[in-house]
């Protein structure tokens, strides 16, 4: 199976990419709490990116190189490792690295003196190795146990402090949930193995493979395996209704949520989706963009009314990613890529930027002693006067975010939604209805990023500290953190990903993964959506200047509406009254049952054979032996009888002789 | 080869018994000594077995045979008594074998600190070591059903003497509950004899690997597959399959045959909780696949649809029940049933990737479960109190206990990379498969089934965040706290192997499959010509 030598040294480098972070965990893991420096995982990272640039470089734009070794033979099917490199893989193998290098960096500030740091490198080591694994290999049987990992890893992640209980509680919901998918995804696994008999992805999805020469796509097993696919994608991707995990998974460091729970591992989903493209079918596809439509609308409502700078964040990206699903639905998963791209980069710095607002406000919270929520976008305000630099590295991103031209977030959501209206412009009216959304959505989008920036850098400060006390905290982060920051904002901008900054269709990105779509294009709609794109971001930008910055807020904050999207209109709620306290319910039931009925008919029944033996014991000893004994009484009673005979008596013997010999003559003259 | 893996605890009883008590102290060197060696023989075994051969229903092709005359009796008009000394194994039986010496080895590993009369203990515990190897080895019927009784002796004086607080009602219950299945088990074994003759010598026979060719059975043999018998309308084939099914039914435990397990669970002392999940329950798969399918093939093929509904009641039923409970070592009992209930799930596919997924499952549980009740037996140790709501925050105090309980946790809930992930995974993708090759098991059993995985995870995660998450807080305040002292070297070197082997397995599943397949493919072969 071994090719000529440079495909050795690929293989060689590709094994090394994904197993230096590996190497690094266990190191972590083997010194413990001794190694807190984090070296050897940056290290490990930075091989891993020096690597995976090597690789992409000898990958883009070849025919996909695969390696396979053969696992474990089961009954007549041969299951084997190998790995899959194509252009989509390449660019993850890059961007993953590439957003975590900046991270890990940021994370020896960030981290520094917290006393499980040592656990901290260590997952963030295996969060690496799952998500490189999870990007290279061949097979869906591989890709489902790096899959799981991953989830594992974020698990450990997010519930890193561990003596918080909601941080706890968060992590039990983010695994439970995405077991929910992992259970979509085996379903789809089982699916495929069984009509296909082989889960090898080259075979299955490649331009001549099992798929290819299906006559019938239409068949309802291949829209179920789609569906049980995309399931799982739905968890780890964090799309309505089971995105609920990913709000409360801010309870994580802030770090480990700009890596795991923004840029990399929530993104998995579309990449699965994108990876096993061929296998959807135009029903399960209009399921994926009706899901993604609802996700992107839900998520950007919620975003609005979220207090907490993290959670807006959140909500963000569960919008976000709605969008790259509906670029998969659409079946333009190149501009979901694209997307998820782009939106690595700049989520990725949003979060790292508020991660040093949290910082500073954390510290201001311990300097003043003060008793407030250091997340909490009403306690800030008026942040730029003391940094700046972090104020404009936030409002790049959220101009990217917004979709503003020049940044990258331009070039990518324009192509999306461009994409979408020559899809749904070829299909009817009710499905203009998706493309429409997704502008709405998009100008949601700048107006809730405007209203975090104003709220948290613009106007005037909003706790008392920050007038009375001279010499107060507040600062730039240090350069360890500012560094990573500058370096994604740099990535936030178009020249990375198109040198066109108006166009996104000279992408070389686009270019690169060569999907063909099956509708025309339209090039009157390259003018006119990113116009109005533009148009309604500058005007709710301006609006949330006069409502935030300029403390103008007309509407009240305290209204149903309000409530209910801040608590996502009670989802949670819901879930736990119908689906937690259901199950639970259902479980004390069943250990009624079991005690009760199962256990209880157990125990009548050897109460039965007790109360059986006790009736037979009874008959043994007033029956059966009663007639033993009784026949003794009477044998003992006859004997006493016969004994008065023998009394020794002369003459009583005589009147017994006589008495017989009389009865004996009467016997005799009768008869 | 086998008999001396056999007999050898045999020779370790005698000894213990002949020392007096003085040398009380030196017991469980002896026993520790005797397992170590035979688990040096399981895994010479191990390395010298022959992965290309079938076993199941041919005498050639199992390997390590011993097959001598054991008792001849010339009956005269009603035939000749055939039993034999016949031992061998195959694919199914070598990884069990294997895992009883693994598991012995961390039962007496952890009975360190018993104190209770020493000698009855080690003896007892020997006997049963010795039945349970003998178990997995007997190719002929009596010789099978003999050490399945043997077993059943010590187990209950383990129970009856060293257990908990109502020890002698679950030793009771244990005893009365296998015992119902056996008694039955031996009718049809009686059954299965005078239907069948050893085409060689003309003589009746217990010989199993007979037993499975039809050629064997008398024209007009009770059990015949061709002379089509009926008991109240059922044909007796039927009837075998069930009556021989229910007894091992009851050791897997199936719902609604399992109320043994909690209550036996409960209260055993750690070392036999340890041999009863680990070892017994595998007896119930085992003997399914070596006797219920292999000499019933048709019969099994036609009961697979309630064979897999029992499975998945089980998995669905157990992880329910492990929801509801607040007494830990009584939740990883109920665990227990759920995982063994993918253990019959896959057997009763009968397709490959099942039936392998189903026999994995039984070995990586055998380790896992193992590993649960030792933990478990850790604090309870410590503080006596198993209640998982009289401890909170224990990560802080017992930082490797936690690591330890946390990975034990994952593997079990089958997170990949650990063995249990392999196991169910296939017990899902084979049953999913069953449909296509027609053994009749519904696509939707493969379904439900897969949401125990999830329930699993649920009753799992809780438990971990309920006690060893969040603030310290426990039940016997600073008493309490300074009883609960972190994992000792000895616990440590119990528990390291096993989750090794739990992470080894998971990654290179081929050190079972390879071994496995041939017997799997014949096996699946051998019940499929029915379809």
């Amino acid at each position: 199976m071994l090719a000529a030598t440079p495909h050795n040294t690929l293989l060689y480098a590709v094994i090394a990419t994904v197993c230096l972070p590996l190497l690094a965990f266990i190191y972590q893991a083997v010194k413990g709490r001794s190694a807190q420096t984090g070296i050897p995982s940056i290290t490990a990272i930075i091989g891993s990116l020096l690597l995976a640039s090597y690789i992409a470089v000898q990958v883009w734009n070849q025919p996909p190189i695969h390696f396979q070794y053969s696992w474990f033979t089961l009954g007549e099917n041969t299951f084997y490792i190998g790995i899959l490199l194509n252009n989509l893989t390449a660019l993850m193998l890059v961007l993953v690295p590439l957003i975590a290098v900046p991270v890990h960096i940021y994370s020896t500030a960030y981290m520094q003196g917290d006393a499980g740091i040592h656990r901290y490198w260590m997952y963030l080591s295996l969060f690496c190795f799952a998500m490189l694994g999870l990007l290279v290999v061949d097979n869906l049987l591989l890709m489902y146990i790096f899959w799981e990992l991953v989830g594992f890893a974020s698990y450990l992640l997010i519930g890193f402090w561990y003596t918080r209980e909601s941080a706890v509680q968060a992590n039990k919901k983010a695994f439970l949930i995405n077991r929910i998918g992992d259970l979509g995804f085996l379903i789809g696994i089982a699916i495929i193995f069984s009509e296909f008999g082989t889960l090898d992805l080259h075979a299955l999805f490649s331009e001549n493979g099992l798929l290819s020469q299906m006559d019938n796509l239409s068949s309802t097993w291949l829209t179920a395996a789609g569906i049980a696919f995309f399931i799982g994608a739905m968890a780890k991707s964090a799309q309505f209704p089971l995105h609920v995990w990913l709000p409360d998974a801010m309870e994580g460091p802030t770090a480990v949520s700009s890596l795991i729970h923004a840029a990399t591992m929530v993104a998995a989903g579309v990449f699965l989706l994108a990876r096993i493209f061929p296998l959807f079918n135009e029903h399960a596809l209009l399921v994926i963009s009706i899901v993604g439509t609802l996700t992107a609308c839900t998520a950007a409502c919620f975003a609005l009314a979220q207090y907490d700078i993290k959670k807006i964040l959140a909500y963000s990206t569960i919008s976000q990613l709605g969008y790259m699903m509906v670029g998969v639905g659409i079946g333009a998963y190149d501009t979901a890529i694209f997307h998820l791209l782009t939106h690595a980069f700049f989520k990725c710095l949003l979060f790292l930027a508020a991660g040093a607002v949290i910082h500073e406000m954390q510290h201001l919270k311990q300097h003043v002693q003060g008793d407030f929520d250091p997340q909490d976008l009403r306690n800030m305000g008026g942040l730029k006067r003391w940094m700046p630099k972090t104020a404009i590295l936030m409002g790049l991103a959220s101009l990217a975010l917004a979709g503003f031209p020049l940044t990258s977030g331009f070039l990518s959501k324009d192509a999306l939604i461009i994409s979408t209206f020559e899809w749904a412009s070829e299909r009817g009216l009710v499905y203009q209805l998706i493309p429409a959304l997704l502008i709405l959505v998009s100008i949601l989008t700048a107006f809730y990023s405007a209203r975090l920036i104003f709220k948290a850098f613009f106007g005037e400060p909003r706790l008392p500290y920050f007038h009375g006390v001279e010499k107060h905290p507040v600062h730039e982060p240090g350069a360890s953190m500012l560094w990573p920051m500058v370096f994604l904002g740099i990535c936030c901008l178009f020249p990375l990903f198109s040198l066109n900054p108006f166009s996104s269709s000279h992408s070389w990105i686009l270019s690169g993964l060569a999907v063909p779509h099956s509708f025309a294009a339209i090039h009157a709609l390259h003018l006119l959506i990113p116009s109005m794109l533009v148009t309604g971001t500058v005007l709710s930008i301006t609006l949330a200047w006069k409502w935030y910055a300029q403390d103008k807020y007309p509407l009240n904050a305290q209204s149903a509406l309000m409530l209910a999207a801040e608590k996502q209109f009670y989802i949670n709620e819901f879930n736990q009254r119908i689906w937690v306290n259901g199950i639970l319910g259902i479980a004390k039931g069943a250990y009624w049952l079991d005690r009760h009925i199962v256990d209880g008919l157990v125990q009548l029944f050897a109460g039965c054979v007790q109360y059986i033996s006790k009736v037979s014991s009874w008959v043994d000893t007033h029956i059966v032996d009663g007639l033993v004994n009784g026949l003794a009484a009477l044998t003992y009673w006859l004997g006493n009888i016969f004994r008065q005979a023998q009394n020794g008596k002369i003459q009583s013997y005589f009147l017994a002789a006589f008495f017989t010999l009389f009865m004996g003559l009467l016997y005799l003259i009768f008869s | 080869m086998l008999s001396l893996l056999i007999f050898l605890p045999l020779l370790a009883t005698a000894l213990i018994l002949a020392l007096p008590t003085s040398y009380r102290n030196s017991y469980k060197y002896i026993a520790l000594v005797f397992t170590g060696i035979q688990f040096v023989l399981a895994g010479y075994a191990y390395m010298q077995f022959d992965a290309s051969f079938t076993g199941i229903n041919q005498e050639a092709q199992y390997q390590f045979v011993e097959h001598l005359p054991w008792i001849r009796l010339d009956l005269g008009t009603i035939g000749k008594l055939e039993i034999d000394y016949f031992v061998g194994i195959d694919g199914v039986s070598l990884p069990l074998l294997v895992l009883s010496a693994f598991v012995m080895l961390m039962a007496i590993g952890s009975s360190w600190n018993i104190t209770k009369s020493l000698k009855g203990y080690y003896a007892l515990l020997m006997v049963l070591n010795m039945a349970v190897m003998g178990i997995f080895c007997a190719l002929d019927f009596f010789l099978f059903y003999l050490f399945y009784e043997v077993m059943l002796l010590p187990l209950y004086f383990l129970i009856g003497i060293w257990g908990g607080e109502r020890r002698e009602y679950a030793a009771l219950k244990f005893f009365i509950y296998t015992l119902l299945g056996s008694v039955f088990m031996l009718l049809i074994i009686v059954g299965l004899y005078f239907s069948v003759t050893n085409p060689v010598t003309g003589a009746h026979t217990f010989n199993m690997l007979l037993m499975m060719d039809p050629a064997n059975y008398a024209s007009d043999g009770f059990f015949s597959q061709f002379a089509g018998h009926e008991v109240w309308g059922i044909p007796t084939r039927m009837i075998g399959f069930i009556v021989l099914f229910f007894a091992f039914a009851i050791k897997i435990p199936i719902v609604p045959l399992h109320t043994w397990l909690p209550d036996a669970h409960v209260e055993a002392p750690t070392p036999v909780s340890i041999i009863l999940a680990g070892i017994l329950l595998k007896v119930g798969g085992y003997g399914i696949i070596r006797t219920c399918y292999s000499i019933f093939p048709d019969a099994g093929l036609a009961a697979g649809w309630w064979l897999a509904l029992i499975g998945v009641i089980s998995i669905l039923y157990g992880a329910l029940n492990a929801l509801a409970q607040r007494d830990l070592k009584r939740m990883i009992a109920y665990s227990s049933v759920s995982h063994m209930g993918f253990v019959l799930l896959g057997i009763s596919s009968m397709t490959a990737e099942g039936v392998a997924g189903g026999v994995f499952q039984m070995i990586s549980h055998g380790f896992l479960s193992a590993a649960l009740f030792f933990l478990v037996g850790v604090i309870y140790d410590r503080v006596h109190d198993r209640d998982i709501y009289h401890y909170r925050g224990l990560a802080q105090l017992m930082p490797k206990y936690t690591g330890y309980v946390a990975i034990t946790f994952f593997a079990s809930l089958g997170l990949p990379g650990f063995s249990a992930f392999i196991g169910e995974a296939f017990v899902i993708i084979g049953t999913f498969n069953a449909e296509s090759v027609g053994t009749g098991i519904p696509r939707w059993m493969a379904i439900m089934g897969s949401i125990g995985i999830l329930l699993s995870a649920a009753y799992l995660l809780w438990t971990l965040q309920r006690m060893f998450f969040g603030e310290t807080r426990l039940y016997g305040g600073e008493a309490w706290s300074a009883k609960l002292v972190d994992l000792t070297a000895r616990e440590q070197l119990i528990l390291f192997p096993s989750l090794a082997l739990a992470l080894i397995l998971g990654i290179c599943p081929f050190l079972v499959f390879d071994n496995l397949n041939a017997s799997v493919i014949n096996l699946v072969a051998m019940v499929r010509q029915y379809i």
